[in-house]
């Protein structure tokens, strides 16, 4: 093939701008992870570039601070949350999908996604102080699955969208119910659209600081909790803050990597299509 | 077997009637053909009968026992659908056995009977294949497969060949017709294609909008079309019409001439005159009163074959389509006139609508 010299140009000029934009998207990673193996003595110092590796930060968050426990209540939350949300959000959508009596019904999932959660906390931290589950996993869970709920629901309406209605007559013709139709023969052919959503959840949930930094305490404290609670009354950690974001941030990054194809098309597909 | 009934069937969506007022009688181990245009109801009627929709009013009944408010799965019945519907997450003989499964058979007796019917239609070796690693007729085949392992009273088509190319269309066409003679099973098969219809029925239900218009064998469907619709849909080329009016008591006239026929009309009725393209002869030189002689223009030769078919024009402006068979071509040149006669036993009479 002959490329021209134009086309080489627009070429390199497109691959430069590419190269751009991962720059600027991975800088401020690269800029974290120095400040997470700077001695803590040049902590707070972002404008110094060379300086000896030190891994203290490290071990400092992972062996003496509450760190490790909160990943863990981060992990617990999240994933309970997802099950949750799973568990009542595929039916939901799958519903949303099949009987398409009232448009509406569709979008205001959407609304209740839209809703501030300033709406809810108070409410919300009503309730659980009621029932004694403030600096409670589960009551950051409750209020969780007011936001992963929606998201997912919407999510996997695209996914019931594209399985053909036939199969589900022909299972319930062969003999099942329209219960066991759903979770013998639909579900697993939404597997994918599952996965991503539960790992889009997941994230969700794992992000999560609003909710969490007002209804935990130093029991149930969330990892987005934690790492805002090295801005402390002396200054800020930044080093440890760094080590605590970057743990945050890898497992996201990789979920994200996985579920990216589905993700696409859980957002985009579940818009009218008649 | 299965002996299926609709008394006064209806369906409606809302404002619109779907199926309006169904009678039909399909007996037992009987053909029956649904045919009928996009939109006729033909496939609600497939899925009222299956469950799939709930009827607006009447009953349906097979065997003799009322189906009507029942689930899909208590009707005893198999659906082959347009698109197959193959479990995809499940390989051939988990497709095939998944209908025994939901009777509780035991496993062992599943795989017995799932050998069976793969080898009846040479899927054995693919019984280990997802769904989508089949080809369209292999798919089609453990489909037909699905439905008949089970044993049902009523089979059920929802047009399973219009996916397939011509010659695969053909060949399950075929090897449709030999599971029927052996299994014996009712079979109702909804098509468009009346072609397939004919070849393939013991009766053809003709639909449109809703209604039933005509039962009956494909040959009564086709020599005695009962109405207007029957007879302009049924025929490929269809039939020809000529708008015409009772003149006298028993002739009628129409823009092309006269013609005597021997049955009583209405005076001054307005009628549609049909006659089927194949009985549009070339005149001879006898004259006889039952029939009439008309010069056209021929405007278009279309040969298909052994056969061809060919335009033609009155000067009144009625066209006219016939076929002929291939010797035949040498008397029909384009911008010719021609002298044709139609005979009048080949005529069918529609009140005017």
């Amino acid at each position: 093939m002959i490329v021209s010299f134009e086309n080489r140009l627009l070429q390199f000029i497109g691959i430069m701008a590419i190269f751009m934009a991962i720059i600027v998207v991975l800088f401020p990673f690269f800029w974290i992870f120095l400040e997470s193996v700077k001695p803590p003595s040049l902590g707070g110092r972002p404008d110094i570039w060379r300086f000896e590796l030190s891994w203290e930060n490290w071990s400092e968050v992972l062996l003496n601070s509450s760190v490790p426990l909160n990943i863990m209540n981060s992990f617990f939350i999240a994933f309970i949350t997802v099950v949750i949300s799973l568990i009542c959000g595929a039916p939901a959508a799958y519903a949303f999908s099949r009987f398409r009596g009232f448009q509406g019904a569709r979008y205001s999932i959407l609304a209740a996604e839209m809703m501030p959660p300033a709406i809810l906390i108070l409410p919300l931290f009503l309730i659980l102080y009621k029932l004694e589950l403030i600096d409670s996993r589960i009551g950051v869970v409750t209020a969780h699955l007011t936001f992963v709920i929606p998201v997912i629901t919407w999510f996997l309406i695209g996914f019931f969208d594209e399985v053909p209605k036939d199969l589900e007559d022909q299972a319930m013709i062969d003999g099942y119910t329209r219960f066991q139709a759903f979770y013998k023969v639909i579900l697993p052919v939404v597997r994918p659209g599952l996965g991503a959503a539960a790992v889009f959840g997941f994230v969700l949930s794992w992000n999560d600081l609003f909710y969490s930094l007002l209804l935990t305490g130093a029991g149930s404290r969330t990892l987005p909790v934690a790492i805002a609670s090295f801005w402390t009354f002396r200054g800020i950690e930044l080093g440890k803050m760094a080590v605590a974001i970057l743990i945050a941030v890898i497992p996201v990054l990789i979920l994200s990597y996985f579920i990216q194809k589905h993700l696409i098309k859980g957002i985009g597909g579940s818009g009218v299509k008649y | 077997m299965g002996q299926v009934t609709f008394k006064n069937v209806s369906k409606s969506f809302g404002s619109t009637n779907i199926i309006d007022g169904m009678n039909l009688e399909v007996h037992n181990s009987e053909f029956l053909v649904l045919l009928g245009p996009s939109g006729c109801g033909k496939s609600t009627t497939l899925r009222l009968l299956a469950g799939l929709e709930t009827v607006s009013s009447g009953t349906i009944s097979i065997n003799g026992r009322d189906v009507t408010e029942l689930e899909p799965r208590e009707r005893d019945i198999a659906m082959v659908f347009q698109n197959y519907a193959l479990y995809p997450t499940m390989t051939v003989a988990q497709n095939l056995g998944f209908g025994l499964k939901a009777k509780q058979i035991p496993p062992k007796l599943i795989k017995e009977k799932v050998n069976e019917i793969a080898y009846l239609l040479g899927l054995t070796h693919l019984l280990n294949r997802k769904p989508n690693a089949l080809s369209g007729g292999q798919q089609q085949r453990v489909a037909i497969g699905r439905a008949i392992v089970r044993k049902p009273k009523v089979f059920l088509f929802d047009e399973p060949l219009s996916n397939l190319d011509a010659n695969l269309r053909l060949e399950m066409r075929a090897e449709i017709m030999k599971l029927h003679r052996e299994i014996g099973a009712t079979t109702i098969f909804v098509t468009h294609d009346q072609e397939e219809a004919m070849a393939m029925a013991d009766r053809i239900v003709i639909m449109d909008n809703g209604s039933i218009e005509q039962i009956g064998t494909p040959t009564e469907i086709y020599f005695q079309p009962k109405t207007f619709m029957v007879a302009g849909f049924i025929g490929n080329p269809s039939m020809n019409f000529i708008k015409g009016k009772i003149s006298n008591k028993m002739e009628i006239s129409m823009p092309i001439g006269r013609i005597k026929i021997n049955a009583l009309l209405n005076l001054g009725e307005d009628i549609e005159v049909g006659i089927r393209p194949e009985k549009i002869k070339l005149a001879d030189s006898k004259s006889k009163s039952t029939e009439i002689k008309v010069t056209v223009l021929v405007t278009y030769v279309e040969l298909l074959g052994p056969r061809a078919v060919v335009k033609m024009k009155h000067e009144s402006g009625q066209e006219l389509t016939s076929v002929i068979e291939h010797d035949e071509i040498e008397s029909y040149k384009v911008g010719t006139e021609i002298n044709i006669s139609l005979a009048s036993q080949a005529l069918h009479f529609f009140p005017k609508n």
